[in-house]
Order: C-alpha cells, then sequence, then structure tokens
C-alpha cells in the first residue's frame, strides 16, 4: 500500500525535450490508426466497408482538389454559423431579459425549463413544411438549439452578478446603461462564455442532422450519399472534413476565452 | 519558576536525561526533506531529531512554512523520506498505516457517510466484527458528545462538530500514536477554546500519545507535556520545553503565572524565528 | 472540456431552485397564454402546422387508448435505454479508471480529446453501411456519443478526489479495491450523475433522429409518418410523447440522484451554530 498514494499523482515519463514529450503523448492515436490499417489490408473486412487510410486520404485530395470539399464545406459552415451567430444575439438579449424583467419571466421561463428536455429535433419535419427543404428550416432548427444553453447561461450568469459588485458600482454613482455595459455583462460574461461554448459544437452537430435526413448538398449529405452507394472512402474523408471543423471549432473557443476573460484563469482541459 | 523549563541547544534534542532505561514511542534521526518549488530547490528539514515517549502530549510550534506539517505528513507515510528513519514502536516508519492516525485541519470526513458512518469506517476497515463495531462507534459518539447527530451528515454540521466526528473517527482506528494537523486551525476562537477542553478532557482519559502541529502558542501550552519549537526553515528543534502545569487542565490555567511566563518564553523564541525568516526572505 | 461537461450539466435547470418561488400567481401568465392558443385555434386563425392543445390533447389521448403510442413509445425506449446503459456505463467504467490509474488516462486522453468535439453523429450513415438499418446501428451511434462526455465527467470526479479523503484512506489502512470502491467512486459520483444527465438528453435526441433518418417503428417515425400524410396533430401529439418521457426520464434521475448524494448535495453552510 506504500506507493498507491504515489499512483494518484501523474507521473509522467521523462523524457528529454518538451516537444519530444509533447509527440509521445500522442501514440495512442497512432496505435488506433495502425490498428486501422492493419485490419483495413487484412482481407478480414470488405475494402468496401472499411477503405485502408491512404484510399480516404487519396480521396480527401481530390475532393479538395475538384473544389466539392469547399463547396459542401461553406454550405454547411454556413448554415451552422448563421444559426449560431442569432441564437448568440437573441439569446443574450433573452437571458438578460428573463433575469431582469418579472413578466419577461414569467412567460418565457417555463418554455426553457419545459422545452430543455425536448430533442428540438423532433420539431423539424415541421420547420420543413414551414420552412422548405432548403437552407432556412437547418438554419432554424440550428437557431433553436443553440438558443437553449446561450439564453440560460446568460440568464443564471445576470442573476449572480455579484451585489457587492453591483452596489459598488451604484455606489459610485453607475446606473441604466452603464451599470449594464460596466458591472453585469463583464460578470456574466464566463457565463455567457459558457453557453456559447455549449452551443457551438451543437450547432455543427444539428447541421449534420438536418443533412443527414434530407438534403442534396452540404457535408453531410455527401456522408450520407456517398455510405448509401457503397463509396465509404468518399464517406469518411467527408466525416475527416466535418471532424477538423469541429475540431478547429472548440480550439478557436479555447483561444478565444483565453484572449476574452483574462481574468478569469481556465483550468487546462485534461491538465 | 524556570527550572522546569529547560531550553535545549539545537543538536541534542531528545536526549533527556531522567528516562533511559525506556525506549521511546517514536524516534525520529536525521530527518531530510527537500522538495523543488518554482525551480529552485528548497530544504524543509535537514537532519531533524525528535523522540517521543509513550504516553506524552507533544506540540510542534513553529513559524509557518517551517517544514512542521510536512514532518507530521512524512511520518503519516503520506510523503516521501529524503534521508534519516523514523521508528515507530521499534518499526520502521514506510508508507501510511492504522499505526499512526492522522487528524486533518479541513475534517476530511466523507460528505457521503452519516456521522456514524464516518465513525464505523476504520472499523470496517479493520474488519472488526459488526457487532463490535457498534459498540465502539457508539461509545466514542457518547465520548465528543454527538450521539443525536448520529444519522446526521457531515455537511449539516458545524466545523467544531465536524471536528468532533474526525476525532471520534480517529479514535475508532485506535492507532499508536495521534498525529494532528492543525486541527482546531480552521475554527472560530469560541470553538476553538471549547475543543481544547474536549481534546484535553478525552486525552486525559486515554492518555495516548498525541504529536500536535499548531501555530497557536495557548493552544499548545494548555494542551501539551512538551512544547517544541521550531526553526525557521530548515526546520530544526530551536528549544524543546517542558510544560509542567497539572492535568486536568482548566481554561483558568490561562492565567496562572506558570503559564503567562510559559506563554512569553516561547513567545521570544518564535519571534526570533519569525523575524530571522523575514530577514532572511528579504532581498 | 471538464469545464465544459460541467457547464453542461449546469445549464441543465433544476426543478428546485426553478419553481420554488413561483406559487399560485406565478402560473397564471402561462396559463392565459396556452388559453390565447386554443382560443385562436377554435376560431380558425392558426396556421395549419399549429395546432390547438384541445387537438393534440384528443389525438394524442386517442393515440394512448389504440395502444399505438406505447407500441411506438417502447420501440424507441427499447433502443434509447440500451444505447444509454452501454455508452454511459462504458464511459463511467473507463472514466474512473483512467483517473485512478495513470497509465489507463494517458491512452485515453488524446483520443479523447481529438474525438470529443468532433460531431460524431454525422458518422451515422456509414454505421448503417456496417451494422444494417435496424436497431443495432441505432444502438452503437448512441454508444459512441454517449461514451464520450460520460467519461470525461467520470474522469474529472475521479480524478478530483480530495487528497486528504484518499490519505485518510490509506492511514486506515484501505487496500486498492477498498479505496475506489468506497472513496474515489463515492466522490466522484456528483460528477459522474452531470455524465449521465448530460447523456440522457444525448439519448433521447440520437433516439429521435436515427428514427427520422430510417426506421419502421418508433416516435420518430410516426413523426416522419405524419409529416408526409399533413397529420400535424399526430406529429404533435408524438412531439408531445417525446417530450414527457425526456422530462420524466431526466426527473427520474434527479430523483435517484437527490437519493443517492443526500450527503454531498447538503450546502456546506447551512450547519448547526
Amino acid at each position: 500500500m506504500a506507493d498507491a498514494a504515489a499512483d494518484f499523482r501523474d507521473e509522467r515519463p521523462s523524457l528529454p525535450g518538451v516537444w519530444l514529450q509533447r509527440v509521445w503523448r500522442l501514440y495512442p492515436i497512432a496505435v488506433v490508426l495502425a490498428a486501422w490499417e492493419i485490419i483495413a489490408h487484412s482481407g478480414f473486412i470488405s475494402p468496401l466497408l472499411l477503405p485502408p487510410i491512404e484510399k480516404v486520404a487519396h480521396e480527401f485530395w481530390q475532393m479538395t482538389a475538384s473544389g466539392d470539399m469547399a463547396f459542401h464545406g461553406a454550405i454547411t459552415l454556413q448554415r451552422a454559423l448563421i444559426g449560431f451567430s442569432a441564437a448568440i444575439i437573441v439569446g443574450i438579449i433573452l437571458g438578460t431579459a428573463l433575469a431582469r424583467n418579472r413578466i419577461v419571466n414569467r412567460v418565457l421561463e417555463p418554455i426553457f425549463i419545459f422545452g430543455y428536455p425536448i430533442p428540438k429535433i423532433s420539431l423539424y419535419p415541421i420547420f420543413i413544411f414551414v420552412f422548405g427543404f432548403g437552407d432556412m428550416s437547418k438554419i432554424v432548427l440550428v437557431f433553436l438549439e443553440c438558443l437553449y444553453p446561450i439564453t440560460i447561461q446568460t440568464m443564471h450568469g445576470m442573476r449572480s452578478a455579484e451585489r457587492v459588485l453591483v452596489w459598488t458600482a451604484q455606489n459610485a454613482g453607475a446606473s441604466g446603461m452603464r451599470l449594464f455595459w460596466r458591472v453585469l455583462v463583464p460578470s456574466a460574461a464566463p457565463a455567457i462564455f459558457a453557453g456559447i461554448r455549449i452551443a457551438l459544437p451543437i450547432s455543427m452537430i444539428v447541421t449534420i442532422i438536418t443533412e443527414l435526413i434530407g438534403e442534396s448538398r452540404g457535408l453531410g449529405y455527401v456522408v450520407a450519399f456517398a455510405s448509401a452507394s457503397f463509396e465509404p472512402a468518399r464517406a469518411m474523408a467527408a466525416f475527416a472534413a466535418i471532424a477538423m471543423i469541429g475540431f478547429f471549432f472548440d480550439r478557436s473557443l479555447s483561444w478565444l476565452r483565453k484572449k476574452a476573460l483574462y481574468w478569469q484563469a481556465d483550468a487546462p482541459a485534461f491538465s | 519558576m524556570t527550572e522546569s523549563a529547560q531550553v535545549q541547544p539545537k543538536t541534542s534534542a531528545g536526549a533527556e536525561a531522567p528516562q533511559t532505561a525506556r525506549e521511546p514511542l517514536l524516534r525520529v534521526d536525521s530527518l531530510v526533506k527537500t522538495f523543488v518549488r518554482k525551480g529552485v530547490r528548497v530544504t524543509a528539514l535537514d537532519g531533524f531529531n525528535l523522540t517521543v515517549d509513550e504516553g506524552e502530549f507533544v506540540a510542534i510550534v513553529g513559524p509557518s512554512g517551517c517544514g512542521k506539517s510536512t514532518f507530521l505528513h512524512m511520518l503519516g507515510g503520506f510523503e516521501s523520506v529524503d534521508g534519516g528513519t523514523m521508528t515507530l514502536n521499534g518499526r520502521r516508519v514506510a508508507g501510511p498505516g492504522p499505526d499512526r492516525g492522522m487528524l486533518f485541519q479541513e475534517y476530511a470526513l466523507y460528505p457521503w457517510r452519516t456521522v456514524l458512518g464516518n465513525v464505523l469506517w476504520p472499523l470496517e476497515v479493520q474488519n472488526i466484527p459488526p457487532a463490535q463495531r457498534n459498540t465502539t462507534a457508539e461509545r466514542l459518539l457518547t465520548l465528543v458528545g454527538l450521539t443525536h447527530f448520529r444519522n446526521h451528515y457531515p455537511n449539516e454540521l458545524s466545523g467544531g462538530m465536524k471536528q468532533r466526528v474526525a476525532l471520534a473517527r480517529l479514535l475508532a482506528l485506535n492507532p499508536q500514536i495521534l498525529l494532528m494537523d492543525e486541527p482546531f486551525g480552521a475554527l472560530d476562537a469560541q470553538n476553538r477554546e471549547l475543543l481544547q477542553e474536549e481534546l484535553e478532557r478525552i486525552w486525559n482519559t486515554s492518555r495516548k500519545t498525541v504529536l500536535f502541529v499548531t501555530h497557536d502558542i495557548d493552544e499548545s501550552i494548555y494542551l501539551a507535556d512538551r512544547v517544541i519549537v521550531f526553526t525557521a526553515r530548515p526546520g530544526r528543534i530551536k528549544a524543546d520545553i517542558r510544560i509542567d502545569l497539572p492535568r486536568p487542565r482548566a481554561m483558568e490555567i490561562k492565567k496562572s503565572a506558570q503559564y503567562i511566563e510559559y506563554r512569553n518564553r516561547i513567545w521570544d523564541l518564535l519571534r526570533e524565528e519569525v523575524l530571522r525568516a523575514r530577514s532572511e526572505h528579504a532581498p | 472540456m471538464t469545464g465544459q461537461t460541467a457547464a453542461l450539466a449546469e445549464t441543465m435547470p433544476e426543478p428546485k431552485t426553478a419553481f420554488a418561488e413561483r406559487r399560485g400567481a406565478g402560473w397564471l401568465i402561462p396559463l392565459a397564454v396556452l388559453l390565447a392558443w386554443e382560443l385562436c385555434g377554435q376560431f380558425g386563425m392558426l396556421p395549419r402546422y399549429i395546432v390547438a392543445p384541445s387537438r393534440i390533447g384528443a389525438t394524442w389521448w386517442g393515440m394512448l387508448v389504440s395502444g399505438e403510442l406505447t407500441g411506438h413509445a417502447a420501440s424507441s425506449l427499447f433502443r434509447q435505454s440500451l444505447g444509454l446503459l452501454i455508452g454511459a456505463s462504458c464511459g463511467t467504467i473507463v472514466g474512473v479508471l483512467a483517473g485512478v490509474f495513470a497509465p489507463i488516462s494517458r491512452f485515453y486522453e488524446p483520443l479523447v480529446s481529438l474525438i470529443y468535439p468532433v460531431p460524431k453523429v454525422a458518422i451515422l450513415p456509414l454505421i448503417f453501411v456496417w451494422f444494417g438499418l435496424g436497431d443495432l446501428s441505432k444502438i452503437v451511434v448512441m454508444t459512441i456519443s454517449i461514451f464520450f462526455p460520460t467519461y470525461i465527467a467520470a474522469y474529472h470526479g475521479a480524478k478530483s478526489v480530495q487528497k486528504i479523503h484518499i490519505w485518510t484512506a490509506l492511514n486506515a489502512g484501505a487496500t486498492r479495491a477498498r479505496l475506489i470502491r468506497q472513496v474515489v467512486i463515492p466522490s466522484a459520483l456528483p460528477d459522474i450523475f452531470n455524465g449521465w444527465r448530460i447523456g440522457l438528453a444525448l439519448s433521447f435526441v440520437l433516439m429521435v433522429t436515427t428514427e427520422l433518418v430510417v426506421s419502421t417503428k418508433g416516435l420518430g417515425y410516426v413523426i416522419a409518418r405524419a409529416e408526409e400524410n399533413l397529420r400535424f396533430d399526430r406529429m404533435y401529439a408524438a412531439i408531445l410523447t417525446i417530450a414527457i418521457l425526456g422530462f420524466c426520464a431526466d426527473r427520474l434521475l434527479l430523483k435517484l440522484r437527490g437519493y443517492l448524494l443526500v450527503g454531498q448535495l447538503m450546502s456546506k453552510d447551512s450547519g448547526h451554530g
């Protein structure tokens, strides 16, 4: 039992050089890729189901060169980002109103409380009927899904703005817009940011889902169509592009958070 | 009035003349502890010696950061030892074990267990039969005066009550030596005094060996048979003072001339160290 | 990333905080809105795709009595609960182990931080190719998606066990197995519940999604069919059922949490003086 306490301490292998250590830490990814490659070449599984990595890479390159990737990628990104941006604007306004206005709170809070566990995706067929199969129905669904976390987090943030800070500001003669911009917004900013952070990946997920259900453009459609026509390499290449967008979103948000909320130390993920 | 309080030179700690025949319960020999903080190697303990006899209540006071808590954690087996040895009852200390029970400032109660559940826990670990477990736990809850709270959860209790639960749990473990790491440090002044009285009362009934780390001089004199004053880092023994106050001790003892004499003496010793530590840290 | 799961769970409303202060009159405004909606429906002032509450209720009741609804709901819930149980169990077990044993976390850490931000639902068409169009594919997609948030939550919980709690256990002479069972897991349980709550919400989203893409039975299938026939009342009845099930499942999980975590959920400053 003597070393049990030591086991709970995270001790990293001591290789020379920080960079070498960082690269070494990525070995599990290499393990997974190698396993994929071995299985794909072994012949146990038909290449129609699992193509080797080089084939996927080749397909990715071809789609990039032909402009297919940019075309579909731009459409997917556009839908996700428009719905997401609209949700940020409306969500912050709604969240603030919910936190600071009694009547708004009474009317809207039940919708947000009871609506939360409902998968909004189940409303998508109705949106298709109202807005058609094109961009609009998808953007509306993305907007609705992203609206919930942003609104609720903004509401929490605005409510928990420390009373002492508000009093201090009022004591110094601040009121109205000044109080709002100088005290409430900065103190609610971490919560608002948390909502945005939840919403961004959701925007991508919902866009992809809508493209899987019914569409003829966008990366989700490419995955669905290529799979249905037994072109898994093409489907995987499109999936890789989706994965990259998701990964890029995540990283840029972490970066932005560090810049915008410099006074809040962010505990490093998986330190 | 000072003959009882003998100040010893740093090097000959533990070499007390009268006790010759009995082997001390705890013997610490030239203990070393270093650690790296912000890239700089810091020596917390450098050749530290101490002996504690069975049934002694020993308090350790010292300037903050002098390594007194580190020493207790090493003795508990939670921190690595960089040199020297510690022997408890003739056996070398290596790793944590139930022969050395620890009481933390932060209580360390399990919030998912009730008061009774917390006290029962060490007995479960030790595989004591259930019937005996319950009698022991109930007896200890009576001892710390918390029988009515047996089904409460720790988060429902005040800090003082939590520490009493932790004390009951520690006694349930029934270790050979009790290690207390500033146990009352997080309490307010009134609760702290109450707990001191309570600990003194409980200790008089069991006379367990105790090592008690604190930064509160009053607490150390009131509770201990011996007060050990640490130097600033690296921690060594600056003084080893025997407290000859009669037991059981009432709070009124703090007003006695003898007590005040001890207090002034320790205060001066500690002040010297604090000033020295500050001048060394200054550029 | 760990912060994200925590924030996500925080976003999900707690029943107490939202409704404790809402008494009597607080319900008047929502009720008035509902009444206005109904009246508009009665006077034919609503567009076709918005159905009056009374008609949704009537259709819902009719479908329930005929047994149609229960059959579809059972089919949906079967896949949803299997996907949730498998995915969340795997995520929790691996997460706790990774929190305790450093080599396991070193293996999963880069994989999870690479895959977690990826919209994994995009792989659904490929899963259909690999595992067929039946239940298996749907359960596989749920399992994959739910694994990640539950893993991260459990890992974070197991990792942030207080040092003195571990020390206290080692001090009493507890074995490694007992330490994990009686200290690490109870202490990680609040985080584990957060992960399961996210997983539960995700399982309902994926239940509907997978059924909208391909299905022959289930509530999502009812919605898809109703759309083709422009039976909006049936569509809303199915949505209402999903909402009720999702809401109840969430409350059930919260009840279970409240029961299992009594001691931990108590606020720390409500102690006796």
